[in-house]
């Protein structure tokens, strides 16, 4: 037998490390968890490594490449630990961030305060240079008072600095002259110009995206250097790969560069994921859940591939670069479960985390949560849980949700049993609702999507959420506890570029049509684009573009997003782009404007390296028996519920609803009413036994 | 409650959803930049009688939950299913509209036969006509000048539209094609949210989600009256006033009596200016009202983040809006601009709350809201281009504990600005500044907000500058607890050159290529004394620029110096600025209020309000202006000028102004006699 190349992806999340090795010689998939390592997450990536190594016994020549994901940015953005920097900005600027885009978090509450802002303002600098809108230079630099600022900035003893000139989204030169003098003058600093990394028009934003990333900058270059230098240090020759919010990756070096690009990786990885898993069983309609412990993620997909936003959050502040477009819903296993001064039930947002974690971790939490309900309920076994690394204590979580019952008025022996059950009624109610309001957003209807769950509590609380939001489906992965390390692996090379290219085009544009310079921006940032791939590796193979436009008709206070069909573009002109956005304006208002001329704003051109798919390993047939029954609570009554092993379902297995599934990192619930499938890859498709 | 408190629970869960639902698919669809940018629309569901049960919570306006529908509705003799109820019209629709812009439509939703909720939404639609293209200007001094108006009528009558409307209306709006756009999303909109309701009733049961209305108003109820118990019982007067009334330089009082008891709390307007010949007016019918409870609603929610948005948080508070005042305009009044007394009317609400209890709320905020304009012209075509150049507004207000936000207002309207790079697009004109103003936020223990300076250099022959909304020009936001008011508002062109002007307030302004305009907008005010601010706060204000190193010196006694904080000069100034001083006042409003309520005190104003009250609606503004004038001759001047400065020797215009009231009381009595 020859031997076999391996690929590990992993996922660094707040409690456990998630490992997943694919064996590419197509005998199958492992999974592992490491105690994360929150001081140094490279740590528990180096022991992960090494225990899978010498678990499988494989030799560290053999692995071929290490896809990682972090979130090492994204928190540095949300606790405020990120760089001392400085903020260099056009005169009459300087409050960019003090003023930011004007609105206040709240219109009723006058105590809930608005954002810090990223910078402070003494260390945010003016510099009389900037463009004018056409793109032509309005103040150009000068060097003496370059030198002054320099001096300011080496005195302010900052580690990175941001640029930001107005209108800069139009030429960077004026930026990355001013870049390369900071750069020359102040050795060690991090300099980043916000025409080069994302040069879209909309200063606020666009900073930034600048901002954040010098931000994160220093703090990531030195994970990056650790995570390899450990990497290299077990022997591994093989080229680390970073997960990027966009459902892609991209190599150590442009993530060391641009570590913007990976601050909301970690939910993006599991929605690849879903879309993989999807298209191998046939299903493209889905809504993702990621269930985990403080938060619930959600995100739609309508076509088998994941779809972007170019608004959303990170931290308190917007990003307007393409990022998988995943919602969080304030609902986790470790969510509180409490009553207000009037008596009702409420759900979080306040969760226990971790640490001290639920009651019945026995770690100090003493309010109820989630978590509890389900130990309470029967749903969670209290010995196997985390494959018995934890026993948790049932009696503590029942006289916790006691109270809770006492005072929304239950009475009882079993009262703690009928609190839990209308936890998880609110908490269903509530997840089901946001689910509701991401379709609308999406103008879409419920009933044709599946639901597939996924984290430590997603298929634990899935087919409740489904039952409530009237979905049909739900599927639970072979190993839903490290879906989003599976994802890392799944995920081709992937990078972003932008434009703001104001013309108008078709044919009612006459002679102001402007199409040939849309087309040039095209081809100029597609040059851009794969000169770029190039450089990103040996693992990269084919490369395709995705080519879309912002556009408006001429006059009209909105634009849309429209897609060109991936593939070559021979053929494709400004009125195949203007057919495009009459169908989808036509789909979302129910009417098209023929006769007006459209007018371009924005266009993106992002270029995919396909990298050689990991085939999901198939499992043989088995018709599993269930290992035990049990009780467990279902609408006030105790059920005798058959519990199954994950591991003895094979391909083809029928399970009927009431049931549990349990294996080392979740346990899932099937219904009453319902059943689950199991499909060729393993995966449980859990539908409705008889209709509603 | 009727209900279990877990359905309860539930409920307020998922008709919150419906209303959000309703939201998302009337901006997803809506083509106005109103809706589409700044959010200036609204969503939700109301119970039979007509108030609203569930309204978003993020989406749209905040300001119109407590609305009513009823009104409206009780003008259409028969409803039926599939029908929808269009109306713009502030006084047939009782102030469910409060200017014609707003379009809005009523769904009744049926349940076997019987209406059993309504859905609503509204817009800001791009225009109605009138006498300027978006339909408003403070100029209109009565409704017809403000557009067309729409009485309560059905819009689709039992599914099928009432298609000889819609010619009617798009025959009297500049834009018809983008309102009809709109028309359609928030039709959609509403059958998003009748669909829901249903089926929320095949899932729960009609009787449950009659009851569940009920009980969430009731939640409402009991938690706002927790928070409103917070104010001692008592009676409590204060008031604010507009800058004008457009027509003159005479300022607009709105006065506001709040009596509290055992949590419940009445608000009595009466003693408020007359009615204006101009769009100033806030058509409330009289009644309960949003402009006039809003103050009200964030107090509630900002003591008690949990209450649910819906009309039970209102349910202990009643109101006395007498007709012929500002606050309840006799039909046929200007509305347009409502916004601007609407604001002060809510300061002064704030200032009755805090004399009942100090530290309940924020000092004021700048309280102004400009959408300023550009008009550029094509030097060969003429072709005029209309931009919005940005949403000026000031700082938010101190409060006990914490400062004021600087160069942002969430309390009237939470919009957008307008990013330096989009204007620059659209215009030749350069924004030069957009900028924290610095020394313009109250000083005090809690400072306020700054405000902001906002520059442009102009580029083209025939431009135009344009700003609605300018307030705070002649009275500043006042301080509390002894913090200090805020700067005012200034306009002037070619600042810190040898061409220098002050504009003061502006409607329009005809600039030159090259002129550089500069806004400022007003800070917040200052909460508790600036003496007691901690010195490292009032260092740190210094080092970012908020303050400057002589206000630090001359407002809050800290002397800052090259080499940093100098302690022991700050503690002995402190101590001998104090001695100086006294104990500061209350509320303190600057020399220019100050100077003006020696000379019209408010039993003074509340006895020409009432002699006033028996003229009739048209004769008052005349009669007014020349009282006013001829106890301050120079009045036409303020402004730019000072108003202190322009009211000179107190007591000779106290004298003035007696013998005006006894002219006034003569006339009116002997036209009483005649009469």
């Amino acid at each position: 037998m020859s031997r076999s190349k391996y690929r590990i992806g992993i996922d660094v999340g707040g409690t456990f490390t998630d490992f997943v090795l694919a064996d590419m010689g197509g005998r199958g998939l492992r999974f592992h968890k490491e105690p994360s390592v929150p001081g140094d997450p490279s740590a528990a990536v180096e022991s992960g490594i090494a225990a899978m190594l010498a678990t499988h016994a494989i030799a560290p020549g053999d692995i071929e490449l290490i896809v990682h994901g972090t979130t090492i940015g994204l928190n540095a953005i949300i606790q405020r630990r990120g760089a001392r920097m400085a903020l260099v900005v056009s005169k009459g600027n300087r409050d960019l961030l003090e003023i930011a885009r004007l609105r206040l978090p709240s219109s009723y509450d006058f105590t809930e305060p608005r954002e810090v802002p990223l910078v402070p303002r003494d260390l945010v600098f003016e510099i009389d240079a900037r463009m004018r809108s056409d793109g032509s230079i309005l103040k150009p630099l000068d060097l003496e008072e370059v030198a002054g600022l320099a001096q300011r900035l080496a005195a302010a003893k900052v580690e990175a600095v941001a640029i930001v000139l107005l209108n800069a989204y139009r030429d960077a030169s004026l930026e990355a002259a001013l870049g390369a003098a900071l750069r020359q003058r102040l050795p060690g600093v991090l300099v980043t110009e916000s025409g080069l990394i994302w040069p879209e028009v909309r200063e606020y934003e666009r900073g930034l995206v600048a901002g954040l990333n010098a931000y994160i900058h220093p703090l990531m270059t030195r994970y990056f250097d650790r995570l390899k230098a450990r990497v290299d240090g077990l022997g591994v020759t093989a080229p680390v790969y970073i997960t990027a919010n966009n459902g892609g990756t991209l190599s150590l070096e442009t993530a060391r560069a641009r570590p913007i690009d990976t601050v909301l990786s970690g939910p993006a990885s599991g929605v690849v994921a879903s879309t993989r898993l999807g298209n191998a069983t046939g299903k493209t309609r889905l809504i993702t859940f990621d269930m985990g412990g403080t938060s619930a993620d959600i995100a739609v997909c309508q076509t088998g591939a994941p779809e972007f936003t170019t608004a959303t959050f990170v931290g308190d502040f917007p990003l307007i670069m393409p990022v998988v477009n995943v919602g969080a819903i304030g609902a986790g296993g470790g969510s509180v479960v409490w009553v207000d001064a009037q008596g009702l039930l409420k759900i979080g947002p306040l969760s226990a985390g971790a640490d001290p974690g639920p009651v019945c971790y026995g770690r100090g939490g003493k309010e109820p949560t989630l978590t509890d309900c389900y130990v309470t309920l029967g749903i969670i076994d209290p010995t196997t849980f985390l494959g018995g690394r934890m026993v948790l204590d049932t009696k503590a979580a029942r006289v916790a949700l006691e109270a809770v019952a006492d005072r929304i008025g239950l009475a009882g022996e079993n009262r703690a049993i009928a609190a839990a059950e209308s936890a998880l009624r609110v908490a269903s109610a509530k997840m089901g609702t946001e689910i509701t309001k991401l379709l609308a957003t999406a103008g879409v209807d419920p009933r044709q999507f599946s639901l597939v769950a996924y984290g430590g509590a997603g298929p634990t609380h899935g087919n409740l959420l489904a039952e409530e939001a009237q979905l049909t489906s739900v599927t639970i992965p072979t190993a839903p506890g490290t879906f989003c390390a599976l994802g890392a692996i799944l995920a081709d090379v992937r990078r972003d570029y932008v434009r703001t290219v104001r013309r108008l085009i078709g044919p009612n544009a006459g002679a102001r049509n402007g199409w040939d310079a849309v087309s040039d921006a095209i081809a100029a940032l597609e040059a851009e684009a794969r000169a770029w791939i190039a450089t990103e590796g040996e693992i990269v193979g084919e490369t395709e573009v995705a080519v879309s436009f912002n556009l408006r008709y001429l006059g009209q206070a909105y634009e849309l997003e429209v897609f060109l069909p991936r593939g070559p573009r021979d053929g494709i002109d400004d009125t195949t782009v203007c057919d495009l956005f009459h169908i989808e304006h036509e789909r979302l208002y129910g009417f098209r404007e023929s006769k007006v001329p459209l007018q371009t704003a924005t266009v993106r051109v992002g270029v995919i390296g396909k990298v050689p798919a990991v085939a999901l390993p198939e499992v043989p047939p088995s018709l599993p028996e269930p290992f035990t029954h049990r009780s467990v609570w279902h609408k006030g009554q105790p059920v005798n519920t058959a519990v199954y092993a994950r591991r003895d379902i094979g391909a083809g297995a029928r399970i009927a609803g009431p049931a549990i599934v349990e294996q080392l990192d979740t346990t899932t619930f099937i219904l009453p009413g319902w059943r689950a499938d199991a499909d060729r890859l393993g995966a449980l498709s859990i539908t409705r036994e008889v209709a509603p | 409650m009727k209900l279990d408190p877990i359905l309860v629970e539930i409920f307020f869960h998922k008709v919150t959803a419906i209303a959000e639902e309703m939201a998302i698919t009337l901006q997803r669809t809506a083509r106005t930049t109103y809706v589409k940018e700044a959010g200036d629309f609204g969503t939700a569901l109301a119970t039979p009688e007509g108030r609203f049960f569930a309204y978003p919570k993020v989406m749209g306006v905040s300001g119109f939950l407590d609305s009513n529908v009823g009104p409206a509705l009780s003008r259409i003799d028969h409803l039926e299913p599939g029908d929808v109820i269009l109306t713009n019209h502030p006084f047939e629709s009782e102030g469910l509209a409060t200017h014609m812009p707003d379009l809005h439509l009523i769904r009744p939703i049926f349940h076997e036969g019987r209406i059993v909720a309504h859905a609503w939404d509204f817009i800001h639609s791009a225009d109605i006509g009138g006498g300027v293209p978006s339909s408003i200007s403070p100029r209109f001094s009565d409704l017809y000048q403000e557009g067309f108006q729409i009485p309560p009528v059905k819009l689709v009558k039992a599914g099928v539209m009432n298609e000889d409307v819609i010619r009617l209306y798009t025959a009297n709006c500049r834009t018809p094609e983008v309102n009809l756009g709109d028309i359609k999303a928030m039709l959609a909109a509403l059958q998003v949210g009748e669909k829901r309701v249903h089926g929320l009733i095949a899932q729960h049961g009609l009787q449950t989600f009659l009851d569940a209305q009920d009980d969430l108003a009731e939640v409402a109820a009991s938690k706002a009256l927790a928070v409103q118990k917070q104010l001692p019982d008592g009676t409590y007067a204060f008031w604010d006033l507009l800058d004008d009334d457009f027509n003159s330089k005479v300022p607009v009082r709105v006065r506001c009596e709040l009596t509290a008891k055992d949590g419940r709390v009445h608000l009595d307007f009466s003693g408020t200016d007359p009615q204006v010949l101009a769009a100033y007016n806030i058509p409330t019918g009289g009644q309960r009202h949003p402009w006039l409870t809003l103050k009200l609603m964030h107090f509630i929610y900002s003591h008690d983040k949990t209450v649910p948005l819906n009309h039970g948080l209102f349910n202990n508070i009643t109101v006395t809006a007498p007709v012929g005042t500002v606050v309840n305009p006799e039909p046929g009044a200007a509305v347009g601009v409502r916004s601007a007394t609407a604001i002060r009317l809510n300061e002064a609400l704030v200032g009755a709350m805090s004399i009942a209890r100090p530290g309940l709320m924020p000092a004021p905020s700048g309280g102004i809201m400009i959408p300023s304009v550009l008009v550029e012209q094509d030097a060969r075509t003429g072709a005029r281009h209309v931009m919005v150049l940005q949403s000026l507004v000031g700082g938010t207000g101190a409060r006990l504990g914490a400062d004021g936000v600087d160069g942002r207002d969430s309390s009237l309207a939470n919009q957008r600005n307008t990013p330096i790079e989009k204007t620059e697009e659209e215009a030749e004109a350069t924004i030069v500044e957009y900028a924290l103003r610095q020394d313009s936020g109250g000083a005090g223990r809690w400072r306020g907000g700054t405000g902001v300076v906002f520059s442009v250099r102009i580029a083209r022959y025939g431009s135009a500058v344009l700003g609605r909304g300018m307030e705070r020009f002649v009275f500043r936001p006042w301080g509390m607890a002894g913090g200090r008011p805020a700067e005012k508002a200034r306009v002037v062109v070619n600042l810190g050159t040898p061409k220098e002007r002050e504009l003061g307030k502006l409607d329009i302004f005809y600039p030159d290529p090259g002129d550089v305009v500069t806004i400022m907008t007003p800070g917040g005010g200052g909460y508790g004394d600036p003496l007691d601010r901690p010195e490292d706060d009032v260092l740190r204000d210094v080092e970012v620029g908020y303050v400057s190193r002589e206000a630090a010196r001359r407002d809050y006694g800290v002397i800052i110096t090259g080499s940093g904080l100098d302690r022991a000069a700050t503690d002995a100034l402190r101590t001998s600025m104090r001695a100086l001083r006294g104990p500061p006042p209350d509320f303190d409003f600057g020399p220019e209020r100050d100077a003006w309520e020696q000379v019209f005190d408010d039993a003074s104003m509340l006895r020409i309000n009432a002699l006033f009250m028996r003229l009739g609606s048209n004769v008052r503004p005349q009669r007014r202006r020349e009282l006013f004038e001829r106890v301050i001759p120079d009045l036409p001047k303020v402004g730019v000028v000072p108003l202190h400065e322009v009211i000179g020797d107190i007591d000779a215009a106290r004298r003035r102004l007696s013998a005006e009231i006894e002219a006034l009381a003569a006339h009116v009595e002997a036209m009483d006699v005649a009469g």
